[in-house]
């Protein structure tokens, strides 16, 4: 499941997050490979203009 | 790109890209040490008497009864502080509950037990593991074998003379445990049973149902 109740026994944003392991790996990727296509657009831009 | 070069062959972008996902890392396992510092916090005295759920009880929890049962919404055994009930014949204040647990952990830690079991995921599996040994009905019948009344009293006699009760396969040496080391160590494997592992070791139940059914029970 995607998205399952949560259960642990002391509420926390990040043991939430780690209730199951799609949702770890979901939020993984969005926060670190996001940043990197700016990265590597602004660096585009950057070779662009040499 | 008019020039020829491309961002992949471009050092400057693998640097930043390695830079955000290390530094990215490093604070996300720095958040996670002090979320996981917060879980793991004992509770205290008054956390006991309000109810209130902690993963790792007061030292105090000694002077309850510990059950086990299986929580359907969390798919797992879970430790269930029950009733009060009297540890060695009295109820321990919290000074001296965790004045007893110090010294059960100091004993444990001396003696060396994780040479061959295992708490808390830590040690050897060459005798059974620790984590909820106080649970193991096991102990009833070494209650029988040591003349005790209670649990404790039977766990601690064992622990002095381990060569006196066979009970495994495998023998446990004579550790030269003194009577208020061994007391001193059942408090503190009682503490251990209370702590909410997320159902570790898992099919702990299930060996406990087999051995209550009279199969055979390796741990």
């Amino acid at each position: 499941m995607l998205f399952e109740p949560f259960t642990d026994v002391v509420p926390s944003f990040w043991g939430w997050l780690n209730q199951g392991p799609l949702t770890l790996t979901i939020f993984l990727h969005t926060v670190i490979i996001l940043p990197m296509f700016w990265i590597y657009f602004q660096e585009k831009k950057r070779l662009g203009k040499k | 790109m008019e020039n020829g070069q491309s961002v992949w062959t471009s050092i400057r972008f693998w640097r930043r890209s390695a830079a955000w996902v290390t530094g990215f890392a490093s604070a996300l396992l720095i958040l996670l040490t002090f979320d996981t510092m917060g879980q793991i916090k004992m509770g205290t005295d008054e956390d006991l008497q309000k109810g209130i759920t902690k993963r790792v009880p007061a030292p105090t929890v000694i002077n309850h009864h510990i059950d086990y049962k299986y929580s359907k919404k969390r798919g797992h055994e879970v430790p269930v502080i029950g009733d009060k009930e009297p540890f060695f014949g009295k109820e321990w204040s919290p000074k001296e509950a965790r004045a007893l647990l110090h010294k059960g952990k100091l004993t444990v830690q001396a003696k060396n037990c994780i040479n061959c079991h295992t708490i808390l995921g830590n040690g050897a599996y060459y005798a059974p593991d620790l984590t909820k040994s106080w649970l193991d009905p096991k102990w009833k019948q070494l209650m029988a074998m040591t003349n005790s009344k209670t649990k404790e009293e039977a766990m601690a006699k064992f622990l002095q003379h381990p060569e006196k009760y066979p009970t495994h396969a495998r023998r446990m040496p004579n550790l030269k445990i003194t009577p208020e080391e061994a007391q001193a160590v059942v408090a503190f494997l009682k503490h251990l049973s209370t702590i909410d592992t997320n159902g570790f070791p898992r099919g702990f139940s299930k060996g406990v149902k087999e051995f209550e059914a009279g199969g055979t029970y390796a741990h």
